[in-house]
């Protein structure tokens, strides 16, 4: 549906070649991680290695951009005797081997979950599933589209990333044995896993990828073996196991009310269809657990123990995404239900909470995990408001998103391997110690917070789109200024510095850099595309774009993008004849009440010593930290979800 | 090109507005506290001072910040005067106080740290109030543009009296004058230097200046939606508000930054969410 | 002289932003200086603003004797002013160390640290002098270069 300009070359040429053309990219695009991951585990070498993750994430690069839908309905459907077995022996092997895990760590829950699970699966697999599955077993839509070439594009990104960061990892830890070969092999997996979880039309396909990112994200947060990283991998596997296990009943239910697992059939045919509802919820369940929706964020927060490139990948950009993904698969089927307006309270809830949960934190990963769920929330949100506009505005978040997220949890990552530590008050001053992460980093920042950037176009159409329901709406405004509030002190933090020289960015190894540097340019180029992006997200288009091109318009206001981006173009002129201007003159000391020394952030303290002059931010710890609301919100976010089942069971 | 020097006369047209009113508080002020005070065109020989004055910059973001909060301010100015969208308005307006913070805390000087940081919990009071106003108009008019009040052909205070009061709360505030201590104005009871803008020098501090003329004409704009059913209401309304607040400021001149994000903001947020069920219900 | 430096000149002359240093006075000649915002003598008339902070400040009034532990913060204070800025010594300490010049830790007057304009004489000064002194310091900036847009 997205065509690249300059790929129209290839276009034409697959417009002549045709399926077989697409079943080669989808090939690409599923298989190919899964070989490439094998080879990473077999082959040692760390050159040869590099090569292959390079290579793979060109190819995926290159492929999502190729792809386009929509496909022919029986786009691999030749295959479909050959793929079906495989995916239930693999859907076998997956099982058996979590339920080994659980056995292994004694973990009974686990056990327990890996057990009903693979009970039911036997149950569904023999027993229920008829055998004829006649429909098309991929799908290539705006949805879809949109994740997969997060997943390769950014994804790609950051696997390219974690080759120079992996070897730093290492040479930190020192292991007896390089475990580099397991870790990229489980990335490419895991790109492998998340193509086929958004492209397949397959409720039972879906359910076997879906487990696979839940192993993959096991074994990465686990990969540095310590204490503390095991027991929060296990519990990531738990929980998600839980989601499994819902997943699997969810399907059993749908299954039971139309007699099939064709998921885009599914979605259109279960619409009005009252007793679908609870299965529907149920599959809902499965996604707040996925995306670590409260009260299940527990899992994400662990998991930022984890090696960076994982949190950037699996915890932020991507797999987390698989829930929102479920949940706007399905928004058809309950759009305008009491369901749907419970899961739009309770993904509103929890942007609210998660937002007013970062505010307290100082640990600058957990920061960014507690804004990725909060951020899930709002996209869960908009599934739950259902309407076009809505759904629209869940894509470009979900975009703009994994962009930035990604660039700022790649950003932190860098320079906790420079300072070695999490902290934001350690991480205070960044800019000066390392110019170009940290001003990339304040620039990802600002892509999140600040006009004519996509994320704020996505959240002024949520804002409209939800202004009918006062609830939400409030909750929309508070959690939308707590936001606001823990991203300008996150960067104004990592600004604070006294040291006007020139900007001179740091050396670093290119594979660091060039990440940093094309998902910056990413960022601000995507949210020029915004308007161009919107239209196309927009089933048919409509309401875009009255009268100007650049103002997206709709029932009940305007965006004029065209104004925004003329105003901020002239900033920049401006500003880049202001700075010049101001930094040739006077170098000025910060304000210290006149006893500053020579270095800038010093004053003289007892017996002439310089004595440096520390502020740290204010988190509010009795207002928003952790320690004390968790169990609370987590008990008003059961209520929610409580709300949502009852919607369900009500109609 | 008609639209560029349509564009630019509003501007001027606001700064000139901007800077009386300035001069009208201090005045006013001064004859509070029984002082003569400075003539009414003190505001503009102030700002034509310090723009000619010397550049000095801790961090080059003190550089970039005022021209950034300058061109937000007269961004969201020119949105409203073109009668755009309510929450587009708030938006720009926001990104605003987003740099002037990061150019405060760009500096490690503990006071401007600080400043910056009881400026963000200030956004976080009256950012919410203004967030829900909108959402308020959309309720009533059907619309997020501004345009909408005008055409609703009763003032919107009669709907949204309680609004209207954590509205003047909330201007009490941004119009920098409480509370003391992370206010920015020009009394002699500052707590934190001069707040945020303690970092700022000389034609930096005179383009914040300008912006928070624009700023404080954009509010008194959006206040008179409150009554935008002539003229004489779009003009008075907003008049009484700047008197009313002036006037709150001089006998509550204590007011710490813990009283506004506890009582006063708890206060305000309960009224206009009250007021919103009230106009759903 | 053209239109906009006239402009600068005047302005600069009706908008004097003031420091107030106490470098080591009895509190006498701070009262007095306080005293001029106070109803009574209302500087404000003039546009005067009492600042507290350098970096925003035109002029830099001195009270009291410097010591030599107070001689870097005063030098830094006025380091610290942007240009154009004029400096006011106020009261006998401030003009040469008053009845503590012979004492072993105090420097003199302000004059021997930094660059001073106007000496306003008194002990204390007068409220009267002392708004005197500002008016004459504010004839100074006329010989200052008017620093461009």
């Amino acid at each position: 549906m997205t065509i690249q300009p300059g790929l129209t070359g290839s276009i034409f040429f697959l417009s002549i070649t045709g399926s077989s053309m697409t079943e080669a990219i989808l090939v690409v695009l599923i298989i190919v991680p899964f070989f490439a991951a094998l080879a990473c585990l077999l082959i040692r070498s760390t050159a040869c290695r590099a090569c292959i993750v390079i290579a793979t994430a060109a190819m995926l690069a290159v492929s999502s951009l190729l792809l386009q839908g929509p496909l022919a309905p029986d786009a691999g459907l030749r295959w479909a005797g050959l793929i079906d077995p495989l995916i239930t022996g693999c859907d076998f092997l997956l099982l058996a081997v979590m339920f080994y895990l659980g056995c292994r760590y004694r973990h009974p829950l686990i056990v327990l979950l890996t057990a009903g699970q693979l009970g039911l699966f036997v149950r569904l697999e023999f027993f229920v599933f008829a055998k004829d599955r006649g429909h098309a077993l991929f799908q290539v839509d705006v949805l879809s589209l949109t994740l997969v070439r997060v997943v390769c594009l950014v994804g790609g990104l950051i696997c390219l990333h974690a080759i120079p960061y992996m070897q730093a990892h290492e040479q930190h830890q020192n292991p007896a044995r390089s475990r580099q070969p397991q870790f990229f092999a489980l990335l490419l997996l895991f790109l492998g896993a998340m193509n086929g979880l958004v492209l397949t039309n397959h409720l039972a396909h879906f359910y076997f990828f879906f487990e696979l990112t839940t192993l993959c994200s096991f074994l990465l947060i686990g990969h540095d073996r310590s204490k503390e990283a095991m027991d929060n991998a296990l519990t990531a596997l738990w929980m998600n196991g839980l989601g499994g296990l819902l997943l699997l009943f969810a399907i059993q239910g749908l299954y039971g009310q139309s007699a099939m697992l064709d998921m885009t059939g599914l979605a259109a045919a279960t619409a009005g269809n009252q007793a679908a509802l609870l299965p529907l919820s149920l599959l809902l369940l499965a996604a707040f657990t996925k995306s670590a929706q409260l009260p299940w964020q527990r899992w994400l927060l662990g998991a930022m123990v984890a090696p960076t490139p994982t949190s950037a990948l699996l915890h932020s950009s991507t797999m987390v995404k698989a829930g929102v993904y479920l949940a706007l698969r399905f928004a058809p089927a309950f759009a305008h239900t009491l369901l749907a307006q419970g899961l739009m309270l309770a993904g509103g809830f929890t942007f609210l909470a998660a937002a007013a949960l970062a505010i307290g934190q100082r640990n600058a990963k957990k920061v960014l995990a507690y804004s990725t769920i909060s951020n899930l929330g709002l996209i869960f949100a908009c599934a739950g408001i259902g309407t076009p506009a809505a759904v629209a505005a869940a894509m470009l978040l979900i975009l703009f998103h994994a962009v930035s997220k990604g660039l700022l949890f790649l950003c932190v990552g860098t320079a906790e391997q420079q300072v070695h530590s999490r902290d934001i008050e350690v991480l205070r001053g960044l800019c000066a110690r390392m110019p170009l992460t940290g001003m990339i980093a304040v620039l990802a920042v600002l892509t999140l917070i600040v006009p004519p950037f996509g994320m704020l176009l996505g959240k002024w159409l949520v804002f409209e789109a939800g202004a009918d329901h006062l609830v939400f709406y409030l909750m929309l405004v508070l959690g939308s200024s707590f936001t606001l509030l823990y991203w300008v002190r996150l960067a104004g933090t990592l600004l604070a510095s006294g040291q006007v020289e020139g900007f001179k960015p740091e050396r670093q190894p290119l594979l660091s850099r060039f990440p940093l540097v094309a998902l910056a340019c990413g960022a601000v180029v995507l949210a020029l595309g915004a308007p161009i992006l919107y239209g196309r997200l927009l089933p048919g288009g409509q309401t875009w774009s009255a009268g100007r091109g650049g103002v997206l318009t709709t029932a009940v206001g305007s965006f004029p993008l065209d104004v925004l981006f003329a105003v901020a173009a002239l900033l920049g002129l401006l500003a880049l004849f202001g700075v010049s201007r101001a930094m040739a003159g006077r170098k000025a000391f910060p304000y210290l009440a006149g006893a500053n020394t020579r270095l800038p952030d010093h004053f003289v303290g007892p017996m002439n010593r310089p004595v440096r002059a520390m502020v740290e931010n204010s988190y509010l710890a009795p207002f928003f930290g952790e320690e004390r609301w968790t169990l609370w919100v987590n008990l008003a976010a059961a209520g929610f979800l409580l709300v949502m089942l009852g919607g369900a069971l009500w109609q | 090109m008609q639209t560029t020097a349509l564009a630019l006369a509003v501007l001027g047209a606001a700064l000139l507005l901007g800077g009386l009113l300035s001069g009208l508080d201090r005045r006013l002020t001064a004859r509070l506290q029984s002082r003569q005070g400075p003539p009414f065109t003190q505001p503009f020989f102030d700002v034509i001072k310090l723009l000619a004055k010397e550049r000095m910059v801790t961090n080059p973001w003190q550089a970039f910040s005022p021209l950034a909060t300058l061109s937000a301010a007269a961004c969201a100015l020119l949105l409203f005067a073109w009668q755009g969208d309510l929450l587009v308005i708030l938006f720009v307006h926001m990104a605003g106080g987003v740099f002037l913070v990061l150019g405060a805390m760009a500096s490690p000087s503990p006071y401007s740290q600080i400043a910056g940081q009881r400026e963000l919990w200030q956004m976080l009071c009256c950012e919410t109030l203004l967030f829900v106003m909108a959402g308020a108009l959309y309720l009533t008019t059907g619309s997020f543009r501004v345009s909408g009040a005008a055409a609703l052909g009763e003032p919107l205070l009669y709907r949204l009296p309680l609004l209207f009061a954590a509205f003047l709360l909330a201007l009490t505030v941004k119009m920098r004058k409480s509370p003391f201590d992370l206010a920015g104005c020009h009394h002699a009871h500052q707590e934190l230097v001069r707040g945020v803008f303690t970092e700022y020098v000389g034609p930096h501090l005179g383009l914040l200046e300008i912006a928070h003329w624009l700023e404080v004409v954009l509010y008194l704009a959006i206040c008179s939606l409150f009554w935008a059913t002539g003229p004489w209401g779009m003009i008075l309304l907003p008049l009484t508000a700047f008197l009313a607040v002036i006037v709150l400021d001089n006998v509550s001149a204590r007011l710490t930054w813990r009283w506004m994000l506890g009582w006063g903001w708890g206060a305000a947020f309960v009224l206009s969410a009250v007021n919103l069920f009230w106009l759903k219900g | 002289m053209g239109l906009i430096d006239k402009l600068i000149s005047t302005a600069r002359r009706s908008s004097p932003w003031l420091l107030h240093f106490d470098c080591g006075s009895c509190n006498g000649c701070d009262i007095e200086t306080l005293a001029c915002l106070t109803p009574v003598y209302d500087v404000e008339r003039f546009g005067v603003v009492n600042v507290g902070n350098p970096k925003h400040a035109d002029i830099l009034l001195v009270t009291g004797t410097v010591n030599l532990r107070n001689r870097e913060v005063l030098a830094v204070l006025y380091e610290q002013m942007p240009e154009p800025k004029v400096v006011v010594a106020i009261g006998a300490c401030g003009l040469s160390g008053g009845i503590f010049r012979e004492a072993p830790n105090v420097v003199g007057g302000v004059d021997k640290v930094i660059p001073v304009d106007v000496y306003v004489p008194g002990c204390p000064a007068r409220p009267e002098a002392i708004i005197d002194g500002v008016v004459l310091a504010l004839e100074k900036f006329r010989g200052k270069a008017l620093a461009v847009l």
